[in-house]
């Protein structure tokens, strides 16, 4: 390690004084500024690729950064004042080599590996371009038949064709922009990830820098040291620079998510409320809009709260492992987990945490399930109620009235007839309570004009002086109507002495009130039953000779 | 007399056809549906449609919809809506809009023919009908102190036809009163309630149940 450091700050000196040597050649021989901007790009990706080579062995991310610094200084090399030839050969052929490494070191950062096939196939093509134009225009250069002396000798040449190599170097230049393009269009797809901005920002940055070199130089045998292509070209080293510093940034960044690890291994001892670990584990990967869900065993994911989830369009699912089973899914923006060390490391910190939390999302699911399925039986239960009374009044009660139709029918041939008369007034009577029967099952007024109607009428039958307060004309859903008028109807049956009713809907909350001196009798647990079907309340309070009745219930605003 | 009758049970319009035309009330239309009803109303224009609250589909309230329509749209027929319903809420229903030649009587009410042809001539003369059972379970509900306890027993009376849509000479046959006298009554009811007087019988009605569900 220590000998590459020292083989790069050595590189980056000698460079340096080649560059002053022969001003008119590279761009870092023109000023100081030019030098500084070159050592300080070169040194600084080779340093970050140690760097990271380093931390993990396993990337090849370091060795291509690293790479990609000893190349920006050999594009300096191809200049009569290397004076070694191996220098000056290899400057020749890794002109365009600096570029190419950087975009594959982009695109395969932080892992080291490449993501897509198409991935790969651009930068093999990349590296195949720059190397091939490079080695083969070397191969028909020699710099002593033209023109220059002082240069030292080229050790891949052939045969001295001046045309074929100028041709074959302005190919290169062609295709130069077209794989710099390329390389430009892979790597600024990996921008909307905030996760692996810090370097794929300046890595776009620069290989847009060097497509403008190609472009400004097209037609050209080479890339010149005119005035366009100075300011590129300092440009260039600003990116490089700015991409190590990204490098670096990430690590920075890393460090924090681990003390932030380590804060989320002693908050999780102080067990997180229901969804506290989301809001945690969201500020370790640094995506706020994370989602983490638990499935069940019927394939279903759920939230810490035990509500149905779906990881959102556009989301990139990463399942967590432990034990060979799927504890948990987390849906995150696209690239925020490519560490996957952090995942593991995370992960097995949470462990605990997320075992416990998803038994808890599983209990609370069986509960919303339990809710759900109480909430169907009220319906059902109303629903075949309001069919009963339905049936009474259109069915029975009809033949009754037809009935008695014909029995006045019948009268009026026999008009003496008492046993007619005494038939009549029966069947009277039976028709009358029959009504009565069908309106205690389901009082028909509910379903039809809701819940303000029902009191109203509820109120000429009652034993007791009903007061009516404000109501809301409103309709509700029909088994929200039905438990507030079961609310409103027990209470007013069991009540003594004269009631005061009201109700409001405010705010997605439907307020029932019930005022009385004293309520007997009251069945409170059925009326619970009622409302805990549909996530409602009740409360009896009694202070001061009145019993309230409050009961709540959430509506649709 | 011409009347369209409009149940959805065969029996029961049989059963009424058969027993209206022994009070000499023709029977020049009937109908199972809202729909058949309209249609019928608007080929026959009878005095009065006698109407079940409730009719195909939903069995609801399309009985109730469809005379309110007629009360619209013919204004020379009546309508007489039949219903299972004791709650003064469908009545107020039907009157509101359209008090005059309105009636809303209790469907075993049908049985009982002078009833029945005393409230087809009501509504055929422009009055409004309310069932007497409606109208004296209003009554008798129990209240918290009110000023109906201030009033006499035949001032209650009185107030009970009222109610029921009867004008003052209506009043005045049943009870067998002078028309001063029922005047009188009216009168002093309504100061006692605080029921601001109407010209118009109609409006009267409908303050007097408004006042008696209040």
């Amino acid at each position: 390690m220590l000998v590459i450091s020292a083989l790069g700050i050595a590189v980056g000196v000698v460079t340096l004084d080649v560059a002053h040597d022969v001003p008119g050649y590279g761009f870092a021989g023109a000023s100081s500024l030019a030098g500084a901007a070159l050592l300080a790009a070169g040194w600084a990706l080779i340093a970050c690729g140690l760097a990271a080579w380093l931390r993990r062995p396993d990337s090849g991310f370091g060795i291509l950064l690293a790479g990609a610094g000893l190349a920006w200084f050999a594009a300096e090399w191809d200049s009569p004042g290397v004076g070694s030839s191996l220098a000056f050969t290899a400057g020749l052929c890794l002109s365009a080599a600096c570029p190419v490494l950087v975009g594959h070191a982009v695109l395969a950062y932080p892992g080291g590996r490449l993501a897509s096939r198409i991935e790969r196939v651009v930068v093999l093509v990349s590296y195949a371009c720059a190397l091939g134009f490079g080695v083969l225009s070397t191969a028909f250069y020699d710099p002593q038949a033209q023109a220059c002396s002082a240069c030292p000798s080229n050790l891949l040449v052939v045969a001295d064709r001046e045309t074929l190599s100028d041709d074959l170097a302005r190919a290169g230049i062609y295709a130069g922009t077209a794989w710099a393009a390329a390389l430009t269009c892979l790597v600024v797809r990996g921008l909307p990830r905030p996760a692996t901005r810090q370097v794929t920002a300046p890595g776009t940055a620069y290989l847009v820098l060097v497509a403008a070199a190609f472009i400004v130089s097209l037609g050209s045998t080479y890339v010149s040291n005119g005035p366009w292509q100075r300011r590129l070209w300092y440009g260039q080293a600003l990116a490089l620079l700015a991409l190590a510093g990204g490098v670096a940034w990430g690590w920075v960044r890393a460090h924090r998510a681990r003390s932030d690890m380590a804060r989320l291994v002693v908050e999780l001892a102080q067990s997180p409320p229901p969804g506290g670990l989301r809001d945690l584990l969201a500020v370790i990967v640094g995506d706020p809009g994370l989602v983490l869900a638990y499935p069940l065993d019927s394939g279903r994911l759920v939230d810490a709260h035990g509500l149905t989830v779906d990881v959102p369009l556009g989301h990139q699912q990463t399942r967590v492992v432990l034990d060979g089973r799927t504890v948990a899914v987390l849906g995150h923006a696209p690239g925020a987990l490519r560490d996957e060390q952090l995942v593991d490391e995370v992960t097995a910190a949470a462990r605990l945490a997320l075992e416990n939390e998803r038994l808890q999302a599983e209990v609370r699911s069986r509960l919303e399930d339990l809710r759900a399925s109480r909430a169907r039986i009220v319906a059902a239960g109303d629903a075949e109620r309001k069919r009963l009374e339905r049936d009474l009044h259109d069915g029975a009660q009809q033949r009754l009235v037809a009935l008695s139709l014909s029995l006045r029918l019948a009268r009026l041939k026999v008009p003496e007839s008492a046993e007619l008369e005494r038939a009549e007034q029966e069947l009277a009577s039976a028709i009358e309570e029959l009504r009565e029967l069908a309106h205690g099952i389901f009082p028909a007024v509910l379903a039809d004009d809701g819940l303000s109607a029902a009191v109203h009428a509820l109120v000429e039958e009652a034993p007791t002086p009903v007061r009516i307060g404000e109501l809301p004309e409103r309709r509700f859903d029909s088994s929200l109507e039905s438990a507030a008028y079961a609310v409103v109807a027990e209470t007013v049956r069991a009540a003594s002495g004269s009631v005061l009713v009201s109700a409001s809907a405010n705010d997605g909350v439907l307020a029932v009130e019930l005022a009385a001196p004293g309520v007997n009798g009251l069945d409170v647990v059925a009326l619970e039953d009622r409302l805990g079907a549909l996530d409602g309340r009740l409360d009896v309070l009694q202070a001061a000779g009145v019993t309230t009745i409050h009961a709540e219930l959430p509506c649709e605003s | 007399m011409r009347v369209v009758i409009a149940d959805d049970e065969t029996l029961l319009r049989e059963g009424l056809e058969r027993l209206l035309v022994e009070a000499d009330v023709e029977v020049v239309g009937k109908a199972g549906t809202a729909d058949e009803l309209l249609r019928r109303v608007e080929l026959t224009r009878p005095d009065v449609a006698i109407v079940d609250i409730r009719m195909p589909p939903t069995h609801s309230d399309e009985g109730l919809v469809a005379a309110q329509e007629i009360r619209t749209s013919h204004p020379a027929t009546g309508v007489l809506v039949l219903s299972h319903h004791v709650e003064s809420h469908y009545a107020m229903r039907l009157l509101a809009e359209h008090p005059e030649r309105t009636g809303y009587l209790l469907k075993e009410r049908i049985s009982d023919l002078a009833v029945l042809v005393d409230a087809l001539n009501r509504i055929a003369d422009g009055e409004c009908v309310v069932d007497p059972t409606i109208v004296s379970r209003l009554l008798k509900r129990p209240r918290d102190e009110s000023p109906l306890d201030e009033l006499t027993g035949r001032e209650l009376e009185v107030l009970a036809l009222m109610a029921e849509g009867h004008s003052n000479d209506g009043i005045c046959r049943r009870l067998f009163l002078s028309p001063k006298t029922v005047e009188t009554h009216v009168r002093h009811i309504l100061l006692k309630l605080g029921i601001g007087e109407t010209p118009d019988h109609h409006r009267r009605v409908l303050a007097v149940l408004a006042y008696l569900r209040g």
